[in-house]
């Protein structure tokens, strides 16, 4: 039973962390139609920069805050240089032109910082709980805190702002929302600079978390999100973070608890396989 | 021709032949599929087992090879009838990362050793090897695109250009969806497990890592470049990705960095493909020759 | 009235707990044209795709050229010879014209394995696809990428399809809606021209005035039920039809003509 507790929050950091780097996805999904797999390199670049300023700097906040300033530079570039132009086309070419963007960017990241693994050598200033015998290390608390922050302040934007109305207006249908007066342009490029700023908090948070940072990092987020958002109903947010909760819990139980010959990285894609044969329209999707 | 070259060359017709198999399902029939590498890995794996495991000759595995590829194609061609667009190129994903999966952690499958000792392909007593694969390869690219090439001249392929473009259209006039999918999903498959057996023996040695979904990028980039539906753009698009990196080697570090600088560019700048309707080379050529444009 | 080629029989449609179409019957004679009349959301359209096989009906029967169809997909359909066309035009847009057509007459192959794969570009197919583009006027067009054409002729390209298949019956969508006037003439002229053909049609129209010019017989739908049926000249004195549908559509139609 102790154990079981213990996998159990795990499973709920890890499925936390999911959910950061899947919103991002869902929102510009929601907004573009477009599979952001370079989603997950911005999340990579986000822990090197965070690590670069923490270095540099010593306070891990301002760490936090670099990276998510260079994030939302770089998510705002990729969508103005890369998404934009290529919006007339068949959805694969976009996604061929995002997954070139990741590559290239993973690339840079190793040529830059060098192709090992670096520590993260920061602690979080969040204490550890003790619950009877259970202990919360104080990583896992941080864990949490920050994303039930993040989550908090989501949810204020994007139902308490009038940009937030304007995203959700012009996620609904974009031509509509033009003629509404809105500027769609700039609420797409608003939900990069949120999506890409989450994706940043997310590589500093998993950076300490795992105390490594290494340019492939983001390989499997990257399609593993894809799945996330497709299980919680394409485009909806809160969606991929029951998913994201739902998969961390999963696949840590299973691997501490049965041994099933099937690697954790592929479970996501079975669930979503047999999500999409149940209900094609994802667990919170509207068709 | 020095060996260094006869292997870039096999290696690039044996994936034109495989990009082929994906023109008919994406380029024809207009069912997006980003998982090609799985039945590419299905071809080599059925290649490689019956090779080794039950002593079968390349000759007399092949028809079998082809008939598990498109029988899996078949299967896995399902989630087609029930999903579309974005959600199908999501499936496709999920289905190479599990056909992976499965290769790396099941046993009868050579787990993460991959199979070994695949025997060379023998031919009038001759076992081929270096320009003489080389040949056999073409051949068979020949024949692919011959195929390829009836296929777009005869109902069977009308109708599946009927469906890319409209599927409540098609369904109007008699087109049955679920029939042209699955027979489009069945074709691009069998091509598929055609170059999968091509690169088992070629290899002789084969591991999972070969067919993950960054494979089924690089197929998918190849046709793109090309042109989406053209029946050269496999060959073309095999050619400039399978080229590119020999190129850029003596760049060695910045090498994988130009490479994906390039591709990066020219989706954004060609998107329509090298032989598409909208690509520079045919707006030059039409300026040129009068008409050529067409 | 003769053997009708298409018998209707007490037709429900429930979405949830909407009873979009409500036990509707009605019969359609060989050789004439008849109209489905109705004010949105009135049940036409939905009833138009139970005929078409897009939707399976909740309850009901449906009798094609003697034969139960309810439930069967429009593939189906098409190949025991009803044509249709799409209120929402749906062309083959990176085909061209001519190519559009061909597709329309693979139907005699694509239902038999051993024919597919057959040549379709041969002469005489060709020949009997320009005929038909003849007929609709598009003749001239015929190497064009249907994609490019304007809305009037994508509505002709798509009559010309449903021709090809519609050997029996074909099903027309709103042909008329978002066409300039010179164009509803002369689409006028087609419809009339194919029922020289001895090709019955079955048509949904918004559009009154078309109607009660076109049409033998008028069916009008309210709320998923018939409220009229008849000739023009008795549906336009129809109380009921009045009431539920012209007093309240009079001013909309005028300015839409």
């Amino acid at each position: 039973m102790h154990l079981f507790i213990e996998q159990l929050l795990n499973g709920i950091a890890m499925g936390s962390i999911y959910a950061l780097v899947t919103l991002g996805l869902a929102l510009v999904y929601g907004i573009l139609r477009i599979l952001h797999v370079a989603h997950a390199a911005i999340y990579t670049v986000g822990a090197y920069v965070g690590l670069a300023v923490f270095k540099f700097t010593g306070s891990l906040w301002l760490g936090f805050g670099g990276a998510m300033v260079f994030c939302s530079v770089l998510g705002v570039a990729i969508e103005r240089l890369v998404y934009y132009p290529l919006l007339k086309y068949p959805p694969y070419v976009p996604l061929i032109g995002s997954i070139a963007v990741m590559l290239g960017i993973e690339e840079l990241c190793r040529l830059v910082a060098g192709p090992y693994i670096l520590t993260f050598p920061a602690r979080l200033p969040f204490a550890a709980v003790h619950l009877g015998s259970v202990t919360i290390s104080s990583t896992l608390m941080a864990v949490y805190a920050i994303t039930a922050l993040v989550l908090a302040v989501l949810w204020y934007i994007t139902s308490r702002t009038e940009m937030g109305l304007a995203m959700r207006a012009t996620s609904q249908d974009m031509a509509i929302a033009d003629a509404m007066g809105i500027n769609s342009h700039q609420v797409v490029s608003a939900t990069f600079v949120l999506g890409s700023s989450i994706a940043a908090v997310a590589g500093v948070l998993v950076g300490i978390y795992y105390n490594q940072v290494y340019p492939t990092m983001g390989a499997v987020p990257a399609y593993k999100t894809l799945a996330l958002i497709v299980v919680g109903g394409m485009g909806s947010v809160p969606g991929a973070v029951i998913a994201s909760l739902l998969l961390g819990v999963a696949e840590t139980l299973l691997i501490g608890y049965a041994q099933i010959p099937l690697p954790r990285d592929a479970l996501a894609f079975i669930a979503m396989i047999a999500v999409l044969m149940w209900r094609s329209e994802g667990l919170l999707g509207s068709k | 021709m020095s060996g260094y070259l006869i292997t870039i060359a096999t290696i690039i017709v044996i994936n034109a032949i495989v990009v082929c198999g994906l023109n008919v399902i994406v380029g024809y029939a207009g069912q997006i599929s980003l998982g090609h590498a799985a039945f590419f890995g299905i071809g080599a794996y059925s290649a490689a087992l019956l090779a080794t495991k039950a002593g079968l000759s390349f000759w007399a595995a092949l028809p079998l090879v082809v008939t598990i590829s498109s029988v899996v194609g078949l299967l896995l061609g399902l989630p087609s009838l029930r999903v579309k667009d974005d959600f199908l190129a999501i499936t496709t994903i999920g289905i190479n990362f599990i056909v992976e999966a499965v290769f790396l952690y099941i046993p009868f499958f050579g787990g993460a050793l991959g199979i070994g000792g695949i025997p060379r392909i023998c031919l009038f007593g001759l076992r081929l090897k270096g320009f003489s694969f080389f040949l056999l390869c073409l051949a068979f690219l020949v024949l692919v695109m011959t195929a390829c090439w009836w296929f777009t001249r005869c109902w069977a392929g009308l109708a599946c250009f009927a469906l890319r473009e409209d599927e409540e259209a098609a369904a109007s006039v008699g087109i049955s969806p679920v029939r042209f999918k699955l027979l489009a999903f069945v074709a691009g498959t069998a091509m598929a497990g055609l170059g999968g057996a091509l690169y088992a023996h070629y290899m002789r040695f084969i591991s999972a890592s070969d067919f993950s979904f960054p494979v089924s990028i690089t197929l998918l980039s190849m046709l793109v470049l090309g042109g989406m539906g053209k029946l050269w753009a496999p060959l073309l698009g095999a050619v400039i990705l399978g080229a590119l990196p020999e190129i850029f080697r003596p760049l060695v570090e910045y090498r994988i960095l130009f490479y994906t600088a390039i591709l990066l560019l020219m989706i954004r700048f060609q998107p329509s493909g090298l032989l598409g309707d909208e690509s520079l080379a045919r707006k030059v050529l039409a300026k040129v020759v009068p008409g050529g444009g067409r | 009235m003769s053997e009708p080629i298409l018998r209707v029989e007490n037709l429900h449609k429930h979405f949830g707990g909407l009873k979009a179409v409500n036990g509707v019957s009605f019969q359609v004679a060989p050789g004439e044209i008849l109209g489905i009349l109705g004010p949105n959301g009135a049940g036409k359209t939905v009833c138009f795709n139970m005929i078409s096989g897009v939707y399976k009906p909740t309850a009901g029967k449906i009798v094609f050229d003697g034969q139960r169809t309810d439930g069967l997909p429009p593939h189906r359909l098409a190949a025991l010879g009803l044509g249709r066309t799409f209120q929402i035009v749906k062309p083959f847009a990176s085909l061209t014209v001519l190519e559009n057509v061909l597709v329309a007459r693979g139907i005699a192959n694509y239902g038999r394995f051993g024919r597919i794969w057959g040549p379709w570009r041969s002469k005489d197919q060709v020949r009997a696809a320009m005929e038909v583009l003849d007929k609709v006027g598009l003749a001239d067009l015929a190497g064009r990428k249907a994609g490019l054409l304007p809305l009037g002729n994508l509505r002709r390209l798509e009559i010309a399809r449903a021709l090809v298949v519609g050997r029996k019956l074909i099903l027309l969508d709103e042909s008329f809606s978002g066409l300039r006037h010179a164009e509803i003439t002369r689409l006028e002229d087609l419809i009339r021209a194919i029922r020289q053909m001895g090709i019955t049609v079955l048509l949904i129209e918004h559009n009154l005035r078309v109607s009660m010019k076109l049409c033998d017989r008028i069916v009008v739908l309210e709320h998923g039920r018939k409220i009229a049926e008849g000739k023009p000249e008795q549906i336009q004195s129809d109380l009921r039809v009045i009431e539920a549908y012209l007093g309240r559509k009079r001013r909309n139609n005028a300015a839409g003509g």
